[in-house]
């Protein structure tokens, strides 16, 4: 999915980095946002959303839409647009919203 | 944390703001939600046209590259990767990293919060896949990925017409730009002419019926016409212009004004471009969506006048050099959109009424 | 756009939702929030905004200069209780939410 360096205003040789995305094992470059790594990787799915369980991912890619959310190790509704992916870091899909109150409920 | 300017968003306006208070001797702190300094101008491959005549003709990442420079060499705070969340009751700035809350105090605030994209609704468009031109041309320019392989362009502005091009030039197979009207909205000649020659078809009096998909956007069906077109694509570009960013101005209660040409709602503001908070100021495409030339200016009336009030430079001197970047403003703005400049007017216009119409009351 | 087609995408209100609203006598963006939570997701209307304004437009037949901008509310975009509270009072913020939480062996 690279574009040959003379398309682009600098070469993105920067170092590979190792992250993993709902358990598999994946590479992103070095200051790459976990959104762009994503769909380097051609995964343009990264959740789905909450109430319709409909599949979502990058829309806005400025920090405003919220589509894109993503989880990061163990954090959720990470926006995946404005972070950038850390080597070894441990993403999952969003899968809606996380059940905070369940202990409550189940009483 | 305490300063006396502080600006809110680190794109070209914040930027070029910082910079020119700064050298006004003007203790300055700019903030960006971003992980670095820029904004827009991260991805802006393509040359600049009509920038003002003290910049050279330049790509949009060689500006950025440059402006972020010159801030090194001033006594600039920069507060990457902080976000303006509010404002406290003592009129304190807060702003987050995501861990803490830090309030800032600030004699003078520039919001320089730039400029949204609009959105389109229909069926399927909350697919992944369907984007706006600005991400895939984050994606392209500034994340180095395709965004897709088969793309569909909806929307023949400038800056769809511009992304369009830079898609197919970077690998992307542009099979169409669609536009609902019967006529291009786009004028620069360059680009279109360019994607002529690499073959992108463009459906005029055409919408999207409907997208399909999976897991992501597979197919789309097009209403060209009095048919309907069928056609694969994994990538939907909506290119259907900008408006100004306005959440900070209503948490610092400055009033909104309505002026379609440029984009929209947006705050009022004075030649000086100050808003009807007098500690508030505008800069940029938060001011009115406009072209990069008029971004930079103004950027740097805002900075002017705040130099003035906080009495860096005399009212003459700051009133003349004013005048100046007004007049540079109207020259750059009615090369491209005439009606841009006319509606900037008004909103000055509109600050003036209101201004009066304070006083009388006061009275 | 059909009836079903999605307006707001965080609390996936479609058209068919919005139009009710409207002719039940909503005229302001803020109103059919009131009445179907449109714009009240994580976005905060940041998108679904100019959508839901053009629509009001288009069904009451009044210009876009007559309808209003929803209420941009703290905080401006989605953050943390912990970062809202600060280090020191995030842990009493975890404290309540422990207090409130029941405690192993009630019966309720």
């Amino acid at each position: 999915m690279k574009i040959s360096p003379d398309k682009l205003v600098e070469d993105n040789q920067n170092k590979e980095i190792p992250f993993y995305f709902n358990g598999k094992l994946l590479k992103a470059k070095q200051g790459q946002t976990i959104a762009a790594a994503l769909m380097a990787n051609g995964i343009c799915k990264f959740g789905v959303s909450r109430k319709l369980q409909q599949p979502r991912g990058l829309f806005c890619a400025n920090g405003r839409c919220c589509s894109c959310f993503v989880s990061v190790n163990g954090l959720d509704h990470v926006l995946s647009c404005m972070t950038q992916v850390e080597a070894g870091a441990n993403i999952s899909s969003n899968e809606g919203d996380p059940n905070v109150r369940r202990e409550v409920n189940e009483n | 944390m305490k300063t006396d300017l502080f600006i809110i968003g680190g794109g070209p306006a914040g930027l070029h703001a910082a910079s020119v208070a700064a050298t006004y001797g003007i203790e300055t702190m700019i903030v960006d939600e971003s992980f670095s300094l820029g904004g827009q101008l991260r991805q802006q491959t393509q040359q600049l046209r009509n920038l003002p005549k003290s910049f050279k003709t330049q790509t949009g990442t060689a500006l950025a590259k440059q402006m972020i420079e010159k801030l090194r060499q001033l006594d600039v705070t920069k507060l990457v990767k902080h976000t303006m969340i509010g404002t406290y009751q003592d009129g304190r700035i807060g702003v987050t990293d995501g861990h803490r809350t830090i309030p800032i105090s600030a004699n003078k605030i520039i919001v320089a919060t730039g400029a949204a994209e609009e959105a389109c609704a229909f069926p399927g468009w909350t697919l992944p896949g369907v984007m706006t031109v600005g991400a895939a041309q984050i994606l392209l320019n500034r994340e180095y990925v395709r965004p897709g392989k088969n793309a569909l362009i909806l929307g023949s502005n400038n800056f769809a017409l511009q992304v369009a091009k830079q898609l197919a030039e970077g690998g992307v197979n542009v099979k169409g730009i669609i536009e609902n009207k019967e006529r291009m909205e786009g004028n620069e000649t360059e680009t279109i002419d360019q994607l002529q020659k690499i073959g992108v078809p463009l459906y005029f009096n055409s919408t999207i019926q409907r997208a399909f998909g999976r897991e992501k956007v597979e197919k789309v069906i097009l209403n060209h016409g009095h048919k309907a077109l069928e056609m694969d694509v994994d990538l939907i570009c909506i290119g259907k212009g900008l408006s100004p960013i306005l959440e900070p101005f209503e948490i610092l209660d400055c009033h909104f004004t309505y002026e379609q040409a440029l984009g929209g709602w947006l705050p009022v503001y004075s030649l000086s471009m100050q808003t009807s908070n007098p500690s508030v100021y505008v800069a940029g495409n938060a001011a009115g969506i406009t072209d990069m030339g008029a971004i930079l200016l103004t950027a740097e009336i805002a900075a002017v006048s705040i130099a003035e009030s906080l009495e860096c430079v005399n009212n003459a001197d700051a009133d003349k050099t004013r005048k100046l970047l007004w007049q540079e403003l109207e020259q750059i703005e009615s090369e491209s959109f005439k009606r841009t400049f006319q509606a900037r007017a008004n909103v000055v216009k509109r600050f003036q009424e209101e201004t009066d119409l304070s006083q009388v009351n006061g009275q | 756009m059909d009836e079903s087609t999605i307006i707001c995408k965080c609390e996936e209100i479609n058209l068919a939702e919005i139009e009710s609203a409207i002719q039940s006598g909503a005229h302001t963006f803020d109103d059919i929030k009131r009445i179907t939570r449109c714009g009240m997701g994580p976005c905060q209307a940041k998108i679904c905004s100019s959508l839901v304004r053009e629509i009001i437009s288009q069904s009451l037949e009044v210009s876009l200069s007559e309808i209003g901008l929803p209420r941009m509310r703290m905080p401006l975009k989605p953050t943390r209780i912990a970062a809202l509270a600060g280090k020191e009072t995030s842990s009493s913020v975890v404290s309540v939410f422990a207090e409130s939480a029941p405690k192993e062996g009630d019966e309720s």
